[in-house]
Order: structure tokens, then C-alpha cells, then sequence
């Protein structure tokens, strides 16, 4: 076991390392005026080599990256450029990370709890009337793009129910609203799978000699299928998690929440190069993470993988 | 020769099973009459598809939803259980009175559970033992199956094991609910030729440890002719022979039943091609008229196509569903091929 999860960490770290690289380089395509806070139309070719060479942008490119390297290695993440001038990256994101957070885990914590009794539910009464109804909810979901329904429920909900439009920390019904949002689509994400993944349980050998054996359906469902069921979905839960709590994108801008999600909205809006470049590191070492971490719990939930050996199958 | 069994343990009473299937009603059950002995072990064969699973299962509950007993009874120690619906009366049944062993060994154990505990789970169930002591008569079973090392085994997962040895594993769980009956429905089919036979030996001891009436389902005669005490060969949801193993093989009265040992590998000659049958069973979702064999029947009858023999009897443990047993019926011999081969077979049945 030990083996395997040195093995992986090493492999996240070899992909982040190239990650970073090539958000690194990718930055170096855009234009040059996100290094510049203001006046960049006045400067004339001397000033603006001036100030790149002392930003030390004109150096050669190895040089660069030893150095963006370097800083990542001692938690500096670069100074903002344009979104507020001069202020070290980590200052700006710290107080964005408890909204996200907090936001990320009510989300979780609504879609699990909703999303897989639903998602057993429709299991138990497949092709019945209640696995109908949820696998209406699942493809509205899914198939209605989420600003349709963001806005549909910004609007009028929030009218309807006579609460804020717009995130107020001092409101906490105003919390509300975002916190349902976000969950809409991983409570059809979790109930979908949980769904699928306990009707192919069900037609499981396994579970037809459990029945044969004479073990009561509700046992047959506790120990056998809901337990089997949750292996497939180990490998996906922590990327999901991870990706809920570093914040949407959508949501915390459309309720305007000070999270990272909407930090990152405006900071691509207003080529903010090297804030761009850290939120975009930030964000790939979460999803790196998230596979590190499903890797991990599958491999300690199915005993067929083999651990540390090569040639591990299901 | 004469039935050393003689105890009826269950009963089955023209039982009919139907399934539904997109809106058609399809008959896989035909009106079986068929009473199992106390202690004996009963073949069933036919091809694939006749409905050797479909009948067996009825005894269990194990249909799938779409399908039910349509009619007649299912006796079993003064219970019809025809009638059983609830989970609650199955479960009286599940187990505790008959245990199935599944063909596939590589799909009938749970791949996230031990061993040991999958088999455990079913002695807490039915024997009423708990912590070591359940821990322990897991382990007399995992021997008693021929599984070496059973404490290392108890710890190990599927994974680990071979078909083999995943088919013991098996044979210890439908052990451990200290059945009366055990259904073992083509116990040996995914299995190597050398560990069918194995297993076949297994199950042939247990039989006697563990006094269990065995009923062997199986599309090839071959594989019983050894551990079967009698033999009921199916065609088209119907028994249409019945009798003990060596009236079956060296009597047989149905032409079906003639197909069926011309085609045994092991009674062809080397160099000919096998006989195989021709033609197709029947489509269930029809009704059908006369002996469901009749289209594929060289020596059918005219009345074969029209009225469904009844059974007549060749002697008191064995009987068929043919005219050709009419004493009416035109004299029939069985094909000198099968004639000729069975002799050759009476003189060294070690071959089989
Ligand atoms: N769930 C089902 N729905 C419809 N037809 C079924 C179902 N299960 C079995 N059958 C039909 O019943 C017949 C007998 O099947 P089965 O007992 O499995 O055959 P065997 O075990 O002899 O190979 C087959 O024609 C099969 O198609
Ligand atoms: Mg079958």
C-alpha cells in the first residue's frame, strides 16, 4: 500500500510539475499589456522594454520558469498586476478561500445527502413511477444549460420566496439561494451514478445467490449491493468534492459571492496575467488532487487492485 | 430394476410458468409433473433453453419479476409453494430448505467480500452461530469442500482463487445453510474437463456428509451418467423422459431422447462428425399443438404433430411422452447408431 501511494504522489507531482509548465508558457502568449496596471498606451517601445526587462519578463525562458518555480516552491505566487497593483497573489485569493469553502461544503453536503437516496431510490423502484420522476429531474438538469435555470431561479424564487437576489453576508437567507444552485447538478451527477451503478449491482450473480442463500432484501441491499455500488463512484467522489469547494465559477459571480470562482472571472476579464496564471496553478493542483485522492479510496475500497504492481485491473 | 429411493420430498404438479415479455405472454413451462425422492440425485437435462433454470428456480422464488406459476402445485413438506408470494415465505424456504449452486464460479461470489466471510454470513444465517464459532464451522466447511489451507483461504477474496476452487467456494455457501435439496444448475459447465469431475466427486460426497437430495441441471448427458440415480430430459418446458440413469440410457423411448445420446461425444466414433440435432426448438410464445418435438422428429407420427402424448409408462420408475409407446404406434426401433454405441459403451464405460 505504501508502495502505491508513493508511487502516485510522485506521478501527481511529475504532472504538476508539467501542468505548471504549461500554464507557465501559455502565459508568456498573452499580451503584454496584462503586465501593465495603467498607462501602457502612453509608454513608447523603450519604456515598455524598460519596465519588462526590470520585471525580469526579458530574461530567457529557462530563467523565467527556474524562477517561477522558485517562487511557487517558497508560497509566492507572484504579485498582482492590474486587479490591485502590487499586492502579493496569496494576500488576494486568502480571503476569497472561506466563501468558496464554506459554499463548496453546504453544496456537498446537499448533494449528497439529496442526491443519493434519490439516486437509491430510483434504484429500488426502477422503471416505476418515482425512477421516472427523478430521471425527469436528471435530464432537466442535465440537458437545460445552467444559466437557464440559474437565472430562472434568481429571478423568480427569490422573488416568489421574498428572499435577497444577490449574496449578502449578513443575510443568511440569502445564502440559500447559491448553496441550491450549486447542488442542482451534482444531485443529478450523484443519483444518476448511484442509480446506475446499484441497477448493475442488482443483476449481479452475486446478488442472485445472496437472495438464493436466503438473505433478506433489505440485508442483500445493505451488505452487498449499496456497498458494491459505492466502489465506482470512490474513484470520482474527491475530484467532485474538491472541484464543489474550490467554488463555481458561474454561481459566485452570478451572486456575486467574493469567492475564487469569481476571482477568476474577473481576473481573466481584466488580463490580470500573473493572477490568471496562479488561480489556473491553484485550480489544477485541486483536480491533480481530486484524481490522487479517487485513486486512492478506490484502491482501499476494491481489493482487486492490485497495489503497487503493475498491470492492476477491475 | 427398482427405485432404491422411495421417500417423496417434493412434489411438482403440472406447473406452468409464464413470463411477460413486451406485451406477449411466453410459456416457458409446460404442465411439469415431477417428484423428487428423498436422498436421490436427480439429472435434468436438455438443451439450452428448454427451461431447466426456469423450472428449478420456481421451487425457490427465484423467477425473474416478469414471470410467475401460472398454474399447479409445488408440494414440499405439506406447502404449495405455488402459492408462496410474500418474501417472508421464501425466506422459509431460501437456504434453509434448498441452496442453489450458480453455473458461472467467476460471477457467484461477491469480489469486494472475503471468502470466508461470504460463507460465514450464511452459516450466521442458518446455523445460528456467532463470532469464533461461526468463524470456526466456516472453516470445518472450507474443508469439508476440499479447499486446502482454509484459514489462510477464510482471509483471501475471490481474486485470489481459481474457477475451481471459486465453484468449492460456492458449494460452501449453498452447504453452509444446511439444505435439504441442492440444486446445482450446470455446476460444472464453465469449469476444465479435469475439475468437472472433481467437483461432480465433491458433490457426490457431500451428498452423503450432509445427507442432500441433489437435483443436477445440465445440457449434456455425458457430464450425469456417472452421479445421477435418475434422469429427466426436458424439451421445450416439458419432461418428456423419466426414468432411472440406466433405463434412460440403455431403454430410452423418446426420439428426443435418442437425438440426445447420439449427439454424446463421448459415444462417437473417431473421425465421423457428431450428431447433432436439426431443426430449432419451438417458439414458446405459440401455443403448441402435439409433441413439441414432432417438426424435428424423423419417426413423429402423424398424430404427434396434432394431440400432446401423455406419459406412458415402460416400467414403474420410467416413463416418456411419445405415441410411439401407443400400443397402436407402428414398431419404432431407436437408431442402430445409438444401438451400436451404447453396446460399445456397456463393455468399457470407463470412457464417460
Ligand atoms: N425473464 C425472462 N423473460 C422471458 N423469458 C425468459 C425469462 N427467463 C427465461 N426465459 C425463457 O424461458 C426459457 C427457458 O429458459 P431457461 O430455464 O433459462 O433454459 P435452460 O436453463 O434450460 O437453458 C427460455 O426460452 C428463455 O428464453
Ligand atoms: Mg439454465
Amino acid at each position: 500500500m505504501l508502495k502505491y501511494v508513493v508511487k502516485r504522489i510522485l506521478q501527481s507531482m511529475a504532472t504538476l510539475v508539467v501542468v505548471a509548465t504549461v500554464v507557465f508558457l501559455l502565459l508568456r502568449l498573452m499580451p503584454e499589456e496584462g503586465y501593465f496596471a495603467e498607462g501602457y498606451d502612453k509608454m513608447d517601445e523603450a519604456q515598455i522594454e524598460a519596465a519588462l526587462t526590470e520585471m525580469g519578463l526579458r530574461d530567457p525562458l529557462p530563467v523565467q520558469l527556474g524562477n517561477f518555480f522558485n517562487g511557487i516552491l517558497h508560497g509566492d505566487l507572484g504579485k498582482s498586476i492590474i486587479f490591485r497593483p502590487k499586492v502579493p497573489i496569496t494576500k488576494i485569493i486568502g480571503p476569497k478561500i472561506p466563501y468558496s469553502l464554506y459554499f463548496g461544503l453546504a453544496s456537498i453536503a446537499i448533494s449528497l445527502g439529496v442526491g443519493i437516496p434519490l439516486g437509491m431510490v430510483m434504484a429500488r423502484f426502477k422503471g416505476k413511477f418515482l425512477d421516472n420522476l427523478g430521471s425527469a429531474y436528471v435530464v432537466l438538469i442535465k440537458a437545460v444549460p445552467a444559466a437557464v435555470y440559474f437565472l430562472f431561479l434568481q429571478l423568480y424564487v427569490s422573488d416568489a420566496l421574498k428572499i435577497p437576489m444577490l449574496f449578502n453576508e449578513k443575510k443568511p437567507v440569502s445564502w440559500i439561494l447559491p448553496a441550491v444552485c450549486m447542488s442542482l447538478s451534482s444531485i443529478a451527477t450523484y443519483a444518476m451514478w448511484i442509480r446506475r451503478y446499484m441497477v448493475d449491482e442488482l443483476n449481479k450473480d452475486y446478488i442472485k445467490l445472496a437472495r438464493a442463500k436466503g438473505l433478506k432484501n433489505s440485508l442483500v441491499m445493505s451488505r452487498h449491493v449499496i456497498r458494491n455500488a459505492f466502489v465506482p463512484m470512490a474513484q470520482q467522489l474527491p475530484s467532485n468534492i474538491l472541484m464543489t469547494i474550490s467554488g463555481s465559477i458561474y454561481v459566485e459571480s452570478l451572486f456575486s459571492i467574493p469567492g475564487m470562482g469569481g476571482l477568476l472571472v474577473s481576473a481573466i476579464q481584466r488580463q490580470d496575467n500573473t493572477l490568471v496564471q496562479a488561480l489556473v496553478l491553484i485550480y489544477s493542483c485541486i483536480g491533480i488532487l481530486g484524481l490522487f485522492l479517487g485513486d486512492l479510496l478506490m484502491a482501499l475500497c476494491d481489493p482487486r487492485i492490485k497495489l503497487g504492481k503493475k498491470g492492476s485491473g477491475r | 430394476m427398482n427405485n432404491r429411493y422411495t421417500e417423496k420430498i417434493l412434489e411438482a404438479k403440472d406447473v406452468v410458468v409464464k413470463f411477460n415479455l413486451r406485451g406477449r405472454t411466453l410459456t416457458a413451462i409446460r404442465g411439469i409433473s415431477l417428484d423428487l425422492y428423498k436422498g436421490e440425485s436427480l439429472a435434468i437435462v436438455g438443451e439450452s433453453g428448454s427451461g431447466k433454470s426456469v423450472f428449478t428456480k420456481t421451487f425457490m422464488g427465484l423467477l425473474d419479476a416478469n414471470g410467475r406459476v401460472d398454474s399447479g402445485s409445488i408440494l414440499y413438506k405439506g406447502n404449495d409453494l405455488a402459492k408462496y408470494t410474500t418474501e417472508k415465505e421464501w425466506l422459509t424456504i431460501r437456504g434453509k430448505e434448498i441452496a442453489m449452486v450458480f453455473q458461472d464460479p467467476m460471477t457467484s461470489l461477491n469480489p469486494l467480500k472475503t471468502v470466508g466471510k461470504q460463507i460465514r454470513e450464511t452459516v450466521e444465517l442458518h446455523q445460528g452461530l456467532k463470532g469464533a464459532e461461526a468463524k470456526a464451522k466456516t472453516i470445518e466447511i472450507l474443508n469439508d469442500v476440499g479447499i486446502t489451507m482454509p484459514e489462510i483461504r477464510y482471509k483471501q477474496y475471490p481474486h485470489e482463487f481459481s474457477g475451481g476452487m471459486r465453484q468449492r467456494a460456492v458449494i460452501a455457501i449453498a452447504v453452509a445453510c444446511n439444505p435439504n435439496i441442492l440444486i446445482c444448475d450446470e455446476p460444472t459447465t464453465a469449469l476444465d474437463v479435469t475439475i468437472q469431475a472433481q467437483i461432480l466427486k465433491l458433490l457426490h460426497k457431500l451428498q452423503e456428509k450432509y445427507s442432500l437430495t441433489i437435483i443436477y441441471i445440465t445440457h449434456d448427458l455425458g457430464v450425469v451418467a456417472n452421479v445421477a440415480d435418475r434422469i429427466a430430459v426436458m424439451y421445450a418446458g416439458d419432461i418428456i423422459e423419466v426414468g432411472l440413469c440406466e433405463e434412460v440410457f440403455y431403454n430410452a423411448k423418446h426420439p428426443y431422447t435418442w437425438a440426445l445420446l447420439s449427439s454424446l461425444p463421448q459415444l462417437g466414433v473417431k473421425g465421423e462428425p457428431l450428431y447433432s440435432i436439426k431443426g430449432t426448438p419451438p417458439n414458446l410464445f405459440h401455443e403448441i399443438h402435439g409433441d413439441a418435438f414432432a417438426p424435428r422428429n424423423p419417426y413423429a407420427l402423424e398424430v404427434d404433430f396434432e394431440v400432446r402424448p401423455p406419459y406412458f409408462e415402460v416400467s414403474p420408475t420410467h416413463k416418456a411422452k411419445t405415441w410411439l409407446l401407443d400400443p397402436r404406434a407402428p414398431k419404432v426401433e431407436p437408431p442402430k447408431l445409438i444401438v451400436r454405441m451404447l453396446e460399445k459403451w456397456k463393455e468399457a464405460p470407463e470412457h464417460v
